[in-house]
């Protein structure tokens, strides 16, 4: 029905098919975008926020998907910058995947904030002293950026690109995309990293509080890292997962193997600073403030030091020997363990760095805040999550994102035909 | 008068809280509501959702029966000054909502500009900071005591104690029309300081060496507004958020409570 | 057709694109905030001319002058918050949570806005509303009706209090109307009048000199908890701070308890045999005024002998649990204090206390000579500013008033005791004496404030006609047949004489400070109106045109001082000189010895109940006549008030296996509720403690609902001297919810 549409030489499911599994996550966005208007004109009273939780699920949600988002500024640095040709052929994908990351953020926070027809005060009454201002700048930029590297994409289409106009301007803007990969990657780090100085620089909560430098905490350079370790590990992993859908390959291994590679010792390295940065935070600088290390650990239902070790050991540690070794990258189930782990831990640290904060007691006659989220908080999270996989769907479906499907497909018939 | 106003010192309006004298008997808490048009719903016993500028704590000291021993401890906004006036709150608002006020001291907050990003109650460690949750809601007919002088806020900003700033641009008021340019020190007085019937709150500038607070507290500027009165201390103190509220007490476990001490430490709350 | 599509393609994203590169998106953005900043939902408070208004808050009997700040606005006046009166003799500027949200109960939705009548069932809660004529009409039927039958007497009247012009028109009528039964709520002032009758002769309130007193001796006195005057108390505290001790008596940590110097855990109940062993080390020691006692006191013999056979420190500290060396060095420092004062009257002192437990602890006072001295107690007479002729009864009222008390007051059995309300109940359901066929209620709501609801409530069913002066809906108000709504403080005059445990005799001047809210009528005018309509002798007891006119004449030269200064106050107020202080038969102090051995048993069973269950007051949950305003309520604690759920406070030593925040179920011989469990260590293990003030289920959705009143768990426990009800407590158990 719709195979005008769908990119030459490559194979599609049942038109049936793919409308049944879009009016499937449909509910689950339509679900999504009720608990949306419930929150926003009945007021953040829906959630199971409160004054101990200012910041909850959704600034976890924001900072785990830009920080898993962060594939895309990450590869396109190492394509564009560090001419990596062999990533062209991933570059496309994790451009997807961070236009629906930093998509998802915007619409989480523009739900998140109390007043969100207000919302453009953050570029209206700037305050540059502040972390979130960086940030807003730098993700409303960054976001735009992603749109321009996602155009010549939609442009592509067989249909649109027979538009003559379409066709050139697709083609022009190719040929500047280096000049907003780089601008991309640049808009990233700061955006990144200004995300980790949102906690770093509380230094009214010893459990999130950093010495850095000049103006940036160390969780800046930290979230960068992390960023750019992750990022990549959830681009192979979404990539690795439609593979499975597909049941066919749509990259080459060694693409992959270039990625995991990177993305290995980025993990490894970054697991190394955050082992550093927690020992001084633990030893100097938590102490300075009058906590013992364990007292962020103990006293509660949840935050044990579990939490650490799952962080540090089981999604740095691990993940890195994998991905770092040959052997261990060579393992299809090693490998995407790996990268799966990586991807948990910068979630895991994201969370660590919002919920735990705002759990540790600070004044010595409080105690543990616990939080569990309302279910129109999970809904809105859920909401970006379906609108994603809805958009990868139409995206996989109709747009060339994996360039090297068409030729794995017809090497794949010419060995059947050899 | 531009010359007149350089004249004019900068004022760090500040409070001392004597916890001795504290009954914990509430009364602050309602002066502030009552003066600042704070709202209330059915259900304010979830102390996470109610809007208290002034909230009083009641501590414990831990120890059994007959031993154990409490004691209260009224929390306003601290009006902390940070490192030159980089409060916790202050310096994370992206929106530029809340400021700390050089001429006075005073942390404000610009309910109309702030959209409530939150970014400021994840800063504060005092709890200080209260977002609304909820419209406002007057029963029919009380809105009759609103005050003129404190606008309500709406749903979805955050708001906390001023100082009863409106207190002080009433009293300016009065002065200019006087030709003054000083406040004395009872012209300006925050709701809950003249409301405690224990007279446990005082409130003053601090720059100032003939106002109660500054010879109570005896801030040390040198050393970041540290108290050299024994009994006097600051909540968590070696944060550095630099408060401009002083406590006293006579007791140790209450200074100890002040602020946190890794084990065995002999801190501050030794004397 | 083609082209047709093309150019309306064309023209939609052109215009999409020209909109958005026009001002208009911009423009749209930025008015859609300007109104978020003024939603038409959120109120704009109205300005205007800001004035002040000095008056005296009446919504406890602590009597402090307070200032209304005012605003004019184009809908009329509008008061804006009150604050403590600076000067005011009582509480110079000082102020509590209830006065604070004083503008609450004026402005808020308990109100009752016009005089209603019964429409459905008791207690429905199904009202018509009627006009004052019909009300003050209704109520002179029913009450010509009894008269008519010889039945004067079988009309009650509950008050909040005895003194003041509005209380005494209410006494004025019951009287020439034929009724004996005006009856007072009960507090501790029953119990220090008795005392001061009794021991020194006097008819007089306790005045305590608190601010120049050195050492405070208190036997479970919640003095910063709302005992006496709240914020004088609390003033009070602070000068101790600074120049005098306080010790505090108490099972439980309570605040004064917290903020006392030294605090003394005692078995709860034992606080007379306490006082009594203090006296025998200060005897046994001769530490006590040679002066006193030898030149201006009687039946020190005997008392002397009591305390040194029964009450050695050895013998005490069995029963009270404290220590034989903490009684002798609490018995060295009191008699050593230069200013020592002894106070008792548990908590608030909402509830009278034992006759002993008065007496041992004022003969302490005797003991060290501080009677009627600077920093001691002094006997204080009413202002005596109400002088109107005697009544002149006809027949009818005279028979009526012949008739003795519903409950018991003045009877051959407590002949010294004024009022016994708590008697009330069991005195209509056990219809002993005579029915009650009517029944007013004036500044008081005895269906939440009497212990044991239940039985109240089964009282009040079988009284055929009740009706109800109270400007809001309270329990009581629920319950009548007719609410005659008075208006509230701020909106009325009213005469407040010498606020409770104040050590000279002042009058304070209620104003209003705004017009009437509703359709609501002063009490005074009232029963002005209802005598009017009687005619005859009881008209004639009435020759004032209106309560205010009354008023007026009543405080004579007082009133322009009153008004102007909002409060008067006896400059030429000396306690009276040792000599001739005394009017008792000996003219001398009575250390009274009778009665000393009996102890008051709280009601239960130890086995089935093998805890003892204590009320706590707190100041911020008023638990008196008026409920606790939204204000107040929110600074109640978590650990109080959790939703609709009440805390009792049980020490973790006696929480067998109930962690913290658990359910239970708390049960006493009068009832069981469903409580949650609050970890204190600070109560006396084998204790569970109630805050009182809480579980109304009248007034507005703010506070009913919440929690559980105290009352519907305990009934009285009659003195067996005085009547009065001194019930501190009753056994209870807790089990699994």
């Amino acid at each position: 029905m719709d195979s005008a549409l769908i990119p030459e030489g490559v194979k599609r499911c049942s038109f049936g098919k793919f409308v049944f599994w879009l009016v499937v996550f449909g509910a689950v966005l339509l679900w999504g975008i009720v608990a949306m208007l419930l929150c926003w004109f009945k007021g953040l009273n829906q959630t199971n926020m409160n004054d101990a939780y200012g910041f909850a699920l959704w600034i976890w949600a924001d900072l785990a998907i830009i920080a898993i988002g962060g594939g895309a500024f990450f590869t396109g640095l190492l394509r564009y910058i560090f001419g990596k040709e062999e990533l062209k052929n991933i570059i496309n994908f994790a451009v997807l995947l961070g236009f629906i990351c930093y998509a998802s953020a915007l619409l989480i926070l523009a739900i998140d904030i109390g007043q969100p027809l207000r919302g453009w005060f953050i570029f209206w009454h700037a305050n540059v002293h502040s972390m979130l201002t960086e940030v807003a700048f730098c993700l409303s930029c960054y976001f735009a950026v992603l749109t321009i590297e996602y155009i010549p994409l939609i442009l592509e289409n067989r249909q649109i690109d027979k538009v003559p106009f379409f066709h050139n301007l697709s083609h022009n803007m190719h040929g500047i995309m280096a000049i907003f990969a780089a601008t991309g990657a640049f808009l990233s780090f700061f955006h990144q990293g200004s995300l980790g100085g949102v906690a770093g620089v509380l230094f009214g909560r010893p459990f999130a509080f950093r010495e850095g430098v000049f103006i940036w905490p160390w969780t800046f350079f930290l979230f960068t890292w992390s960023a750019a370790a992750s990022g990549p590990c959830f681009t192979i992993l979404v990539s690795w997962i439609i593979e499975k859908i597909a049941r066919k390959k749509l990259i080459k291994q060694n693409v992959i193997m270039l990625l995991a590679k990177i993305a290995g010792w980025m993990l490894a390295t970054y697991t190394i600073a955050k082992i550093i940065d927690t020992w001084y935070w633990a030893t100097v600088t938590a102490p300075a403030a009058g906590h013992n290390f364990m007292d962020f650990y103990s006293n509660n239902p949840l935050y044990g030091i579990w939490i650490l070790v799952l962080e540090i050991v089981i999604c740095g540690v691990i993940p890195s020997i994998i991905l770092i070794t040959k052997t261990g990258r060579r393992y299809s189930f090693l490998l995407i363990s790996a990268v799966f782990l990586g991807m948990l831990g910068a979630c895991v640290n994201r969370w660590v760095m919002v919920l735990q904060v705002m759990a540790v007691p600070v004044l010595t006659f409080e105690s543990w805040f616990m939080y569990f989220p309302s279910w129109q908080e999970i809904a809105t999270t859920i909401l970006p999550v379906a609108g994603g996989i809805m958009l990868i769907m139409i995206s996989y479906r109709y747009l060339p994102i994996f360039p090297q499907e068409r030729e794995i497909e017809e090497e794949k018939h010419a060995s059947i035909f050899v | 008068m531009k010359e007149q106003h350089k004249h004019t010192k900068a004022k760090k309006y500040g409070m001392v809280i004597d916890l001795d004298k504290c009954t914990g008997c509430g009364a602050c808490m309602a002066a502030c509501m009552a003066e600042n048009n704070v709202p209330f719903k059915k259900d304010e016993s979830n102390k996470l959702d109610s809007i208290t500028w002034m909230r009083v704590y009641k501590l414990t000291n831990g120890k059994k029966f007959p031993e154990a021993d409490i004691c209260y401890l009224p929390r306003p906004c601290m009006h902390c000054e940070g490192d030159h006036g980089h409060a916790p709150c202050v310096s994370v608002c992206p929106a530029t909502a809340t400021d700390y006020s050089h001429e006075t001291g005073i942390v404000s907050q610009i309910y109309t500009r702030c959209f409530g990003c939150r970014y400021c109650m994840a800063a504060c460690p005092y709890h200080a900071r209260y977002f609304n949750w909820w419209d406002p809601v007057w029963p029919d007919g009380m809105e009759k005591y609103l005050s003129p002088n404190v606008s309500p806020r709406m749903r979805g900003v955050v708001e906390k104690c001023s100082f009863c700033f409106h207190r002080h641009q009433l009293a300016m008021n009065k002065a200019y029309t006087e030709s003054r340019r000083e406040l004395k020190e009872d012209e300006y007085q925050t709701s809950c300081t003249q409301a405690c019937p224990a007279g446990a709150i005082i409130f003053g500038d601090l720059n100032n060496p003939d106002h109660a607070v500054t010879k109570i507290a005896k801030p040390d500027h040198k050393h970041g507004g540290r108290p050299i009165n024994p009994n006097a201390f600051r909540l968590l103190e070696r944060l550095g958020t630099n408060p401009k509220v002083y406590y006293l007490s006579s007791r140790r476990w209450v200074r100890r409570a002040g602020d946190n001490y890794i084990r065995d430490e002999r801190g501050q709350g030794n004397h | 057709m083609k082209v047709c599509r093309r150019s309306f393609l064309s023209l939609i994203i052109g215009g999409a694109a020209g909109t958005t590169l026009s001002p208009l998106p911009l423009k749209m953005m930025d008015d859609s905030s300007i109104w978020t900043q003024m939603w038409p939902w959120t109120p704009v408070p109205e300005d205007g001319e800001v004035s002040h208004v000095d008056s005296i808050c009446t919504l406890c009997p602590g009597g402090c002058g307070i200032t209304v700040r005012k605003v004019a606005t184009t809908i009329g006046d509008r008061a804006i918050k009150i604050e403590g009166m600076k000067g005011h003799p009582v509480n110079d500027g000082g102020i509590c949570v209830l006065g604070l949200s004083g503008l609450q109960l004026l402005y808020g939705p308990t109100r009752v806005k016009t005089p209603l009548k019964r429409a459905g069932a008791r207690g429905e809660g199904r009202w018509e509303k009627i006009s004052w004529d019909e009300a003050i009409a209704e109520v002179v039927k029913k009450l010509g009706e009894l008269r008519g039958k010889g039945k004067s007497h079988t009309v009650a009247c509950i008050s909040g209090t005895d003194s003041g012009t509005t209380a005494h028109l209410l006494g004025r009528f019951l009287t020439v109307y034929g009724s004996p039964n005006f009856i007072r709520i009960p507090s501790i002032q029953d119990s220090y009048e008795l005392t001061m009758h009794l021991m020194q002769g006097v008819q007089a309130s306790a005045g305590f000199d608190v601010e120049n007193s050195d050492f405070v001796l208190s036997f479970g006195s919640g003095l910063i908890e709302g005992w006496g005057s709240p914020v004088r108390m609390i003033k009070a505290n602070s000068m101790w701070k600074e120049r005098g001790k306080v010790v505090q008596i108490e099972s439980r940590l309570s605040n004064t308890a917290a903020k006392a110097d030294k605090w003394v855990a005692i078995n709860p109940g034992t606080e007379a045999a306490l006082a009594l062993s203090i006296a025998h080390v200060i005897i046994q020691k001769s530490l006590y005024s040679a002066d006193f006692v030898n030149n201006y006191s009687s039946g020190f013999e005997e008392f002397k002998q009591i305390v040194l056979n029964e009450f050695s420190p050895d013998d005490v500290s069995e029963i009270t649990g404290v220590s034989a060396s903490t009684i002798e060095s609490l018995a060295k420092s009191f008699a050593g204090a230069s200013k020592p004062l002894a106070v008792c009257g548990r908590g608030q002192g909402e509830t009278p206390g034992s006759l002993n437990e008065f007496i041992a602890v004022h003969a302490l006072n005797a003991l060290v000579g501080n009677i009627n001295k600077k920093g001691g107690v002094c006997a204080v007479p009413d202002p005596d500013y109400i002088k109107w002729p005697e009544v002149e009864m006809d027949r009818t009222a005279a028979n009526g008033m012949h008739k003795g008390r519903i409950d018991g007051a003045g009877s051959k059995k407590y002949p010294d005791t004024r009022y016994l309300l708590d008697r009330l109940p069991d005195a209509i359901n056990s219809g002993e004496k005579y029915p009650i066929e009517a029944l007013f209620v004036a500044g008081a709501n005895p269906v939440y404030t009497i212990p044991d609801t239940k039985a109240v409530k089964e009282a009040f069913n079988r009284v055929a006609f009740v009706v109800s002066f109270s400007s809001y809906m309270d329990e009581t108000a629920e319950n009548a047949d007719l609410i005659l709504p008075n208006h509230v403080f701020l909106e009325r005059y009213e005469d407040v004489p010498t606020p409770v445990g104040l050590q000279k005799p002042i009058i304070g001047l209620s104003k209003p400070v705004v017009k009437p809210q509703f359709n609501t009528k002063h009490l005074g005018d009232v029963i002005l109106l209802m005598a009017k309509s009687f005619g005859g002798r009881i008209a004639d007891a009435f020759p004032w045109d209106s309560y205010e006119a009354c008023l007026k004449k009543t405080l004579g030269n007082k009133w322009d001082g009153l008004v102007n200064n909002g409060f008067w106050a006896d400059s030429n107020f000396r306690p009276a000189a040792w000599e001739g202080a005394f009017n008792t038969p000996s003219g001398k102090f009575e250390f009274v010895n009778k009665g000393r051995a009996e102890s008051i048993k709280i009601e239960g069973d130890e086995q089935a109940y093998p805890l003892i269950l204590m009320p706590y007051d707190s100041m911020r949950l008023a638990s008196g006549f008026i409920g606790d305003p939204p204000f107040a309520i929110k600074t109640v604690e978590d650990t109080v008030l959790k939703g609709n759920d009440i805390f009792v406070e049980v020490n973790p030593r006696s929480a067998r296996g109930f962690r913290e925040g658990d359910h239970a179920i708390l049960s006493t011989p009068k009832g069981s509720v469903k409580v949650r469990v609050h970890h204190f260590d600070g109560i006396m293990p084998g204790l569970v403690a109630l805050p009182r003030g809480l579980g109304h289920t009248a007034y507005d959705e703010y506070l009913a609902g919440k929690g559980i009143n105290f009352n519907e768990l305990i009934g009285p426990v009659e003195d067996p001297v005085s009547g009065l009800n001194v019930a501190w407590g009753i056994r209870a158990k807790l089990t699994r919810a």
